[in-house]
């Protein structure tokens, strides 16, 4: 019988196709439906947000901010 | 109101407004210094809405008329502004009428001074701004300074005055000084400075002008049982008058007056010439900021003051418990007077010639005809060096240099044989190779922080080096790097070493530990802090062009980077291909300039990979001395090597003023400190005075990683300094080079094999120089170039144990390779295949990595 599911085209840098990657080998349901090139994913709609806010997570901890000036 | 704000006629319109939001950016609670920011916000308030981003202050500055029209407003807070500042609001401080003329404001609440750096006397309040606050940030056009206890104490110590400090300060300010920051400045000048050490014939005298205070002192049980009671003396009250010392007949470089400053044979010093000219060209109202120190030096001359003289084996306990009265001592030495150690004869070469800042540092250091022990901070490559041998030459007492390795020591002892008349024989080296004496009753001993402060036990010959520099006094200690050393280990030294002055030379007064204030006590107040900026532009140290060369991580690696524990990941990032090829990019095209260029690394294991596949000369830690020269001098001398690898060994002490141009391709996590260090590398530039002459400072930084972190906080320091880092995302003309190296996958694929195979130590930053104990967290320990003799105690897997660290089993058909390019982009699946349910990526290694003794019988 034939299985449908939604899906969206991810386009994005190398690396954070394999922060995408190991966010899903991480899973036990992985949402990578294909793995189409270098910069491009097919995976579950559904799980699209989550994976953005994962991505800036990650992003955000490589940033350094100027601390507080102390007063 | 924005129609006026755009009327008001001020020269650079776009400037000023950009330095308008910078001020609001700095006034706003949640201020950030970062100009990127300042610029976004520019750029954002470009749109139309001015004014919502405009301080009042800065609007107020811009036009005093819009400050009368407005200031009805700012109270009534339902303006669109004032609730972005919360209590950093200060609209309705008044501004003084002729506020245009006046360079400076004082934000009550915190004490950080605001200075417009363009002002036509902004360099008079710099120099005034300097010696009673600590420098924070000091960019082209906007200073920050702030009024910190520490920064008063240093300003009291070298001869400033309460009254004097309030008044020049309000004569500089826009505003009326807001009574918090009168406060604080009696508060902290109160107790501070009032009180001096002097060492003199050998005893040593609690001094101060203010009878009373002593008084005060003398009830304290501790100091009053130290005391030293003298028949001869006043025995009333123990204490005895004296005039005041001055600077009188004390002149620092005797060899070379400059040739416009006719007075031979007149005892003045260099500030009094300075404030004596200033006052005849000035008529400006402010050119009493320079004059100040003048008159203090004059009123001291007419002062008397009061001492009492203690035991000398109980001065260290009188320091102490001063410091608990909140009396801190200064100490002085009154070197003139001090005949019992026996002087040394030494004179800078009448060719040697003082640049004028650095007269300025030894004027604030023999302020009154003594010397005092304090910090000087100069930037690297600005002629520390010579700062320390002109204060040698002037003490002409036998001195102590310590520094931080042997290498240095070394350019001391050629440094003072280049620069001072001193003979050969009355400079010592103590280093774990060399012990030597000096002859005759005086000389110079050159040692290393390590050698001196150690405690476990030494060699014969050293323990006796050692008896030979306790058992004396020095008349000046050196302290090379100071912000180098762990408190502890510094404090062994200072308090085992019987020295009347010392002197801490550093480029950086920061630490990662905060351990800063620390050198307040231990040394002294801070005497000097140069302008980075400003030499610069004097052409004194050269002009810098800073980048961050940003490099995309290649796919294999990044996902690696995600699998696996922190301490590998930093090898990861390190070993980047796109890195390497950057690197070897910028190596190429500035040799091609003519450029002579440094590259450093922190990890050895990149540094050796980087420069063997690029076929480099390196030096690191465990390279023996004689290599470690050969390689410098083929640097210095041999056109055909333009390019070395260092490792953070060499990150301060090398002179090498022949390179031009530095790249960093990895660094001490997030610090500051070291990457000011490395720029200090290039900054002493031979050809710094060529027209149009830039050195380059390239920092490589792995896209995406934890680098990226560290690379900014490192550079906040630099930022502070004045400098601007450039970003490049990508380099130009890089694609077309074709010689890069690890172009293709499979090359890459076998570095990343490589690089995961590498012993966990590899990814260490420390192994490289030898770690001391009393190192503190965040600091870098000194570089020991010495064997440790004995045996080290580690612990180690069997296999690297048996020397088996980075052999492993693979397949010689290739088949390896072709899987892991095959599988997800090469993510190296073949690694951890056979035991995903365990899924501990470790193990995974260890498993396949095969005992080395297969492997060696396969290659028979």
């Amino acid at each position: 019988m034939v299985k449908a599911v939604k899906g969206t085209i991810l386009k994005c840098d190398p690396a954070v196709k394999q922060v995408i990657l190991s966010m899903n080998n991480s899973e036990h349901k992985p949402f990578i439906i294909e793995d189409l090139d270098e910069t491009h994913l097919f995976v579950d709609t559904t799980h699209v947000e989550r994976i953005k806010r994962r991505v800036e997570q990650l992003l955000e901890e490589n940033t350094y901010k100027v601390e507080q000036l102390p007063s | 109101m924005s129609q006026k704000f755009q009327s008001k006629k001020r020269k650079g319109d776009e400037e000023y407004k950009g330095l308008v939001k910078k001020i609001s950016i700095k006034q706003s609670k949640n201020g950030s210094k970062n100009d990127s920011v300042a610029s976004a916000v520019n750029n954002e308030s470009n749109a139309g809405d001015d004014e919502a981003i405009i301080p009042k202050m800065a609007m107020l500055n811009a036009d005093a008329i819009i400050y009368a029209s407005q200031s009805a407003n700012s109270y009534s807070a339902n303006d669109a502004v004032s609730k972005l500042f919360g209590e950093q609001d200060f609209s309705s401080i008044a501004l003084k009428p002729d506020h245009e003329s006046r360079p400076l404001w004082i934000n009550p609440i915190n004490g950080i001074i605001t200075l417009e750096a363009f002002s036509p006397i902004a360099e008079q309040a710099q120099d005034f701004l300097i010696a009673i606050s600590e420098p924070i940030s000091r960019p082209a056009h906007i200073h920050e300074y702030k009024l910190t206890p520490y920064s008063l104490y240093a300003a009291v110590s070298v001869g400033l005055e309460t009254e004097d400090i309030i008044e020049v300060l309000n004569r500089l300010s826009k505003i009326h000084i807001p009574e918090s920051i009168i406060n604080l400045i009696r508060q902290c000048t109160i107790s501070y400075g009032k009180v001096k050490l002097v060492l003199k014939h050998n005893r040593y005298f609690v001094e101060s002008s203010y009878p009373d205070t002593l008084q005060k002192l003398l009830q304290d049980p501790i100091i009053a049982a130290a005391r030293l009671v003298n028949t001869e003396e006043d025995e009333k009250a123990g204490i005895f008058k004296e005039k005041a010392p001055s600077m009188n007949g004390l002149v620092i470089v005797p060899p070379q007056k400059p040739p416009e400053k006719p007075i031979e044979g007149k005892p003045e010093t260099n500030i009094e010439e300075a404030s004596k000219d200033a006052k005849k060209d000035e008529v400006d109202l402010f050119h009493t900021v320079v004059d100040l120190e003048k008159e203090d030096e004059e009123d001291d001359d007419g002062d008397e003051v009061h001492a009492f003289e203690i035991k000398s084996d109980q001065f260290e306990n009188v320091k102490k418990r001063c410091n608990e009265l909140d009396y801190p001592m200064m100490e002085e030495y009154d070197f003139r007077n001090d005949n019992n150690l026996a002087p040394l004869d030494i004179d800078l070469k009448p060719i040697t010639v003082i640049r004028p800042y650095q007269e300025k540092c030894l004027s604030k250091m023999f302020g009154n005809g003594r010397a005092r022990s304090g910090i000087i901070v100069l930037p690297c490559g600005a002629g520390k060096t010579l700062v320390g041998i002109t204060a040698a030459c002037t003490i002409k007492k036998s001195t102590l240099v310590l520094c931080t390795s042997g290498v240095s020591v070394m350019q001391w002892k050629q440094q003072f044989l280049q620069w001072s008349n001193i003979r050969d024989s009355q400079i010592a080296v103590f280093t774990s190779e060399q012990k030597e004496k000096f002859s005759g009753q005086s000389g110079i001993v050159i040692s290393t922080y390590s050698m001196v402060a150690n405690t476990r036990n030494r060699s014969h010959e050293a323990q006796k080096m050692m008896d030979f520099i306790r058992g004396r006094e020095w008349g000046f200690i050196l302290l090379d790097e100071v912000h180098v050393v762990p408190a502890n280990m510094f404090r062994r030294v200072v308090t085992t070493i019987a020295a009347h002055t010392k002197l801490g030379l550093t480029a950086t007064l920061v630490r990662e530990d905060d351990k800063i204030s620390d050198l307040n006590f231990l040394i002294g107040p801070k005497l000097y802090e140069a302008n980075w900026l400003d030499l610069a532009s004097k052409g004194h140290i050269a002009n810098v062009q800073c980048a961050e060369v940003w490099c995309p991580m290649t796919p294999e690696f990044y996902g690696e980077y995600l699998r696996v524990n922190s301490r590998k990941r930093m090898l990861l990032y390190v070993m980047n291909p796109k890195k390497f090829q950057a690197c070897q990019y910028l190596i190429q095209f500035h040799e091609d300039r003519g450029d002579k260029i440094i590259v450093f690394s922190d990890n050895v294991f990149a540094l050796q990979a980087y420069a063997i596949k690029l076929g480099v000369p390196y030096i690191y830690g465990k390279t023996q001395p004689q290599e470690r020269i050969r390689i410098l001098q083929n640097f210095q001398y041999n056109p055909k090597c333009n390019t070395i690898f260092l490792s953070k060994a060499s990150d301060t002490s090398i002179d090498l003023p022949e390179a031009t141009c530095l790249i960093q391709i990895s660094s001490h996590y997030g610090s500051r400190r070291q990457e000011a260090q490395r720029l200090g590398r290039i900054l002493r530039a031979k050809r710094r005075n060529d027209e149009g002459f830039n050195a380059f400072f390239y920092s490589l930084v792995s896209q995406d990683t934890q680098e990226m972190f560290y690379s900014t906080k490192r550079q906040q320091f630099l930022i502070d300094q004045g400098y601007a880092f450039k970003v490049i995302t990508k380099l130009d003309g890089m694609e077309n080079a074709s010689n890069l190296v690890y172009q293709t996958k499979e090359e890459q694929v076998r570095l990343l094999n490589e690089v995961l195979e590498a012993n966990e130590n590899a990814a260490d930053i420390d192994n490289d120089v030898e770690a001391n104990v009393d190192d503190l967290p965040g600091t870098i320990t000194s570089a020991n170039f010495a064997r440790t003799p004995g045996y080290t105690r580690s612990t180690a897997s069997l296999k690297s144990l048996s020397g088996a660290d980075g052999m492993s089993y693979l397949e010689s058909d290739g088949q390896t390779v072709r899987r892991a390019l095959g599988v997800g982009g090469g993510s190296l699946e073949h690694l951890r295949v056979n035991n995903k349910s365990k899924g501990k990526k470790r193990q995974a290694e260890e498993k396949v990595q095969h005992n080395p003794f297969f492997k060696k019988y396969r290659k028979k």
